[in-house]
Formats: C-alpha cells, structure tokens, sequence
C-alpha cells in the first residue's frame, strides 16, 4: 500500500484506563490522509476509545495525539478539526436537516450565502435535496445516516470519525451503505478512521484494517494480509471462517517448510517466524481454499476425508468433514460427493495455510 | 383479571371519582341559586352571581395581582430550577448529594412553617411585606419542583447530542442555548405551569408574606369569614375553570413537543 503524504493523525504512546480497567496499552498509530482505516475488534477491545481519544472526548492518561503536526492532547473537541458520525447519529431533534447541517457552519462563522452553497453542494452529493426541510423523526434510518455525514462532512475536516455507523440499519441496507460510503471516502478523499465490531464490514470498505484485542493491536495490514496472512489466532478466528489445525513443526525441506498434521506431512510457505523442529504451530486454512474431488489431487497437500454432512447454501454446498475424527470444513460448487460417509480428498496450496505460532 | 373484578374495579373507580367531583359539582351548582346562602332547597336560579365576578372591581384586580405573582415567582423559580438541575446533572462532585437535598427541603417543609420563617427573615433582611416578599416566597417554594421535573427529563437527553455539538465547534454554552434548552422546553413548561397553579393557589405565605392587597385566595378567605354566599362559589368555579383550561393545555403541549424532540 502505498503513502500517499504525511500522516494526518498520529497516536503516539496512548494509555488510557478507566479505573482498574486498561482500555489502552501503548498505542502508537498513524494514519495517512485520504486512507480508510478501520479499527475492528469485539466490544471492549479499546476501539471506540482511540476514536473517543482522537475526538477530544477522552483525555489520555500518557502520549500524545498530533493532528496535522499539531499537538492536539488537551484539546477539546470543539477545537479539532475532526468531525465524528456518532453510533446512534446524534441529529439535532429539533432542528430540519438543513439546521443540523448547518450548525457546523454557523460555528465557523461563515456568510449566509456560503453556509447554504454548502448546504447544497453536500444535499446533491448525498441525494439529500428532498429531505432539507424534514426533521429527523420524519427521515428513514439510511436517511438519518446521510445527514449524519453531510453534518459531519460540512465544516471539512482533516479526519472523519465514524462510530459504528452502520449498525442501526437493516442487513440489505447496511450492504448498500457499505459500498456508498468507500464511493463517498474515495470521493472526498479524506481520511476516514472507521470503527466496527462486523470484520465483513471491515473487509468490505478498508484500505488498512487494524485489529484490536484488549487495548492492544493484535494486527495491522491490508484486508488481504489479514485474511491470508492473520498474525495471530485471534486475527485468523475474528475475520472470516477458518480451519486452525493444531499441528507440529517438522523441519525445512527444500523451499518449504512441513509440518506434521494427523500424521500428513503439509507443506506451507516458510514464516517468517522460526520454529524449531518438534515446536506446536496452528495452520490457519480458509474452507473455501480447500478443494474437495473423488480422487486424489494433484495439489501439493492433499488428505483423505471422510463427509459428515453436507448442507446446501445456495451458491455452493458447504462440508463438514472429518480427517482422522478432527472436524474440517470445506466448499464444494456441487455436489460431487455429497453422500455422507463417503470417502474423498482434500487438497490445497501451500499459499493457502499460513502459519501461527501459539 | 376475570369479569367479576373488573366490573368491582370500574365500580370503586366511579364510586373515587364521584366522590372527588360532587363537591365541586355542588359549587358550581350553587352560584346559580338565586339567594344569599348556600344550602338546598334551590328554588329559584340566576346568573346575577357570575357576571357579579366580572363586575366586581376588586375581584377582578385581585385576580390580575395573583396572575402577576405566579408569572414572575415562576420566571424565578424556572431560571434557579434549570440552573440548579444542570449542575447537579453535570460531572459528579463534592457535596452534590447535599445541595440536592437542600434544594428539595422547600418541597417538603410544612407550609405555615415555612412561612412564618420567611416572614421572620424578611424582616431581618428589611423586605416589606407585599408582592415582592410573596414573590420570593413562592418561588422558593417552587425551586423543587422544576428541579425535580427538569432533571428527569435531562436525565433522558442522550450524551451524544452535547458531543455532536462539541465536535461541531460549539463550546458549552452554545451547547447550553441550542441543544439543551431546546431539549428541556417541554420539561419547562409543564413546571412552569405546575408552580403557576402552586402560586396561584398559595393561601398561607401569601396571607403571611402579603401588604394591603390580597392574592385571591385570602381574598376568598375573607369574604368567607363576612358568610357564605353563592358568590365566593361563582369566584371559585370560574378559577376552577382557568387553571384546568390552563393544565389541560399545558399537558397537550408537551406532548407534542415531546413527541417532536424525541426522535
């Protein structure tokens, strides 16, 4: 991924704790402009914190927090310029959605004139033109969502905070605001530091996802890297589906390195973490990278199974298999061997497992 | 619930509620009887009482003077209330359970105490007795109410909206005027239009707080003392006729602003 300019928020050194509880242990993060960021974890994780933090509502107990090379710590939020779109969106009740995008506006001091050329350059940029005049109680959820952005966008601010933004909407909808809001980032071209416990969510609109666990980061990378390549067990069980295979390192044979499952011998590319032989490692193997056939394949790593069950998911079937009584699940686009009972193989790459040390 | 009880229920409920408005039935009925005391048979009916309240000079400038009294005790008492109930609302800090209670105790203090105490120290600090003293004393008397009112609603307001101002630019008075205010108004009119019926029905710091002119209940007091005559019952009916007019507006209007702000 490439750096497009200076970092536009850096966390540097940030603890923060309420009472006994640690939400934050030494962070340090930064965050490039024009970069989608999201912070994924389960709740409590320490990831609505950070966003508390860079918005001013939350004092850190140590480190700082730089803005644009300007130390921004004992700020409070009305002095940053960072606007957030809050979990439960905080409209205004009383207030028309041209009032609530306004009174950013207002605060600036801006002209009449200039606050509603805003108004409207974000009413037709957010297909708000209609609803300018209703109040919030008279706008639908994906509706109230919008003018969340449009009130937060509108002052312009260097960094756009979002708090679980999506979480009020039905599933069908939350799809759809997905992707209009990346098209939104993209065009705006700010840097949107996003906040969700739903990693699909994460997977769909991230340029960097930075996972969270306990106040700390577990990983920090591209929804690529953090699929493939998850550095830890936490990261390979939060995002996605996975089979983990409790297996033993084996040694390095040639360009790659083997490990021993239920007596097969795997072969995997060579982490960059040493093992040493006869060491406990988990291989993390997505289902869907897994190949399921009659005979036996021509993949590197291939593993006699045997079909447990078979459940039709529409677009595929999906297939629980044993392999030496351990549980293993795979896709199959048809069903081949759907019989339960049934013998076949399993293959896959050695791309497809990575490794994790325990 | 089986018919049984339900039929019992609806009886006690009728049998309550006839018991609470035959009385003021009865007044009402008896500012029509065409004769100088109260009592029935009624033989003959007039409206004569009635349009005597309105021709009556004194009762008319008397009613004006309580009205007068509730307004501007209730404009005191509304600022005090709304400050007071921030504050509290706001971050925890010392002392705040005592200035809660202390805040309340006019509520609870029995009312010829209280008075009596406000007479003693208005003297002491050189007020005169009259509508500034009256004011004073009924808008201590109120204070608790608006609190008590205010507070529970700003109990309701959800932390975000002060936080999206915040972020927005606003520092917190701004946050005050535009997003809690707003907020409050519907909290502040149903307490303010409690302590203007409290005021307005006040009797025993008004008649110990007052001058030369009575407020309107001690001046039905004391055309009580001259007899009972059907015209302290016209008086009567025609105050009970405002103040539930007033209520029963009060309570429709918050409603709506209720049901406006809390989307």
């Amino acid at each position: 991924m490439t750096q497009r300019t200076d970092p536009v928020a850096r966390i540097e050194g940030v603890t923060k704790s309420f009472g006994k509880t640690i939400a934050l242990h030494q962070m340090n993060l930064q965050i490039a402009s024009g970069e989608f960021v999201t912070f994924l974890g389960p709740s409590g994780c320490g990831k609505s914190t950070t966003l508390r933090i860079l918005g001013g509502f939350e004092t850190p107990d140590t480190g700082r927090i730089i803005l644009n090379g300007q130390d921004v710590t004992a700020l409070p939020p009305n002095r940053r310029k960072v606007n957030m779109v809050f979990q439960d969106y905080a409209l205004f009740p009383h207030m028309t959605t041209r009032r609530n995008i306004a009174f950013g506006l207002e605060l600036k001091g801006l002209s009449r004139r200039a606050i509603d050329a805003r108004i409207d350059e974000l009413a037709a940029f957010l297909q708000l033109a209609d609803y300018l005049d209703r109040r919030p109680d008279q706008l639908s959820g994906g509706q109230r969502q919008r003018v969340a952005l449009a009130r937060a966008l509108a002052p312009d601010p260097e960094m756009l905070l979002l708090d679980e933004p999506l979480g009020a909407l039905d599933a069908k909808l939350r799809t759809q605001v997905q992707i209009e809001l990346k098209n939104i980032q993209r065009r705006t071209n700010k840097a949107f530091f996003f906040v969700t416990h739903d990693q699909e969510e994460a997977l769909t609109m991230s340029d960097r996802i930075v996972v969270m666990n306990q106040g700390r980061i577990e990983q920090d990378g591209t929804p690529e890297e953090l699929y493939f390549r998850p550095a830890s067990r936490f990261v390979a069980e939060f995002i996605g589906e996975t089979n983990l295979l409790e297996a033993t390192f084996r040694g390095i044979e040639g360009d790659a390195a083997v490990i021993d499952w239920l007596g097969n011998p795997l072969r995997c590319n060579p982490a960059g973490q040493g093992f040493a032989p006869g060491a406990a490692v988990t291989a993390s193997v997505r289902p869907e990278r897994i190949a399921v056939s009659a005979d036996r394949p021509a993949t590197e790593n291939a593993v006699e199974a045997r079909i447990v069950t078979s459940i039709f998911k529409g677009s595929r079937y999906l297939l629980e298999l044993a392999v030496n009584g351990t549980r293993v699940s795979a896709y199959a686009d048809s069903p081949v061997a759907a019989d339960q009972g049934a013998s076949v193989w399993l293959g896959w790459s050695r791309s497809s497992i990575s490794l994790i040390g325990d | 619930m089986t018919r049984h009880t339900r039929i019992l229920m609806s009886c006690i409920y009728w049998a309550f509620a006839l018991y609470l408005l035959l009385p003021l039935a009865l007044m009402m009925l008896m500012g029509f009887k065409d004769a100088r005391f109260i009592g029935f048979p009624i033989t003959s009916w007039t409206l004569d009482w009635y349009i005597g309240v309105f021709a009556d000079r004194q009762v008319m400038f008397t009613f004006g003077y309580s009205t007068l009294i509730a307004i501007l005790s209730t404009a005191i008492a509304l600022v005090v209330g709304t400050w007071i109930a921030v504050t509290l609302t706001g971050r925890a800090f010392f002392g705040r359970a005592v200035i809660l209670g202390l805040t309340l105790l006019p509520a609870v203090i029995p009312g010829v105490i209280s008075a009596i105490a406000f007479r003693i120290y208005a003297r002491v600090l050189g007020i005169e007795p009259g509508m500034w003293a009256i004011i004073w004393s009924h808008a201590v008397h109120n204070v608790p109410f608006v609190v008590l009112v205010v507070m529970a609603r700003l109990s309701t307001l959800p932390r975000s909206q002060a936080e999206a101002a915040r972020d927005l630019g606003a520092d917190p008075l701004v946050v005050f005027f535009r997003i809690t205010m707003p907020y409050l108004t519907p909290a502040m009119i149903g307490a303010g239009v409690f302590c203007m019926l409290l005021s307005f029905d006040d009797f025993v710091r008004s008649y110990f707080l007052g001058g030369y002119d009575p407020t309107l209940p001690v001046l039905i007091f004391a055309k009580l003392r001259s007899g009972m005559s059907p015209e302290v019952n016209a008086i009567s009916t025609v105050v009970l006729v405002l103040t539930a007019v007033l209520g029963i507006w009060a309570e429709r209007s918050m409603r709506r602003i209720k049901k406006q702000a809390n989307r």
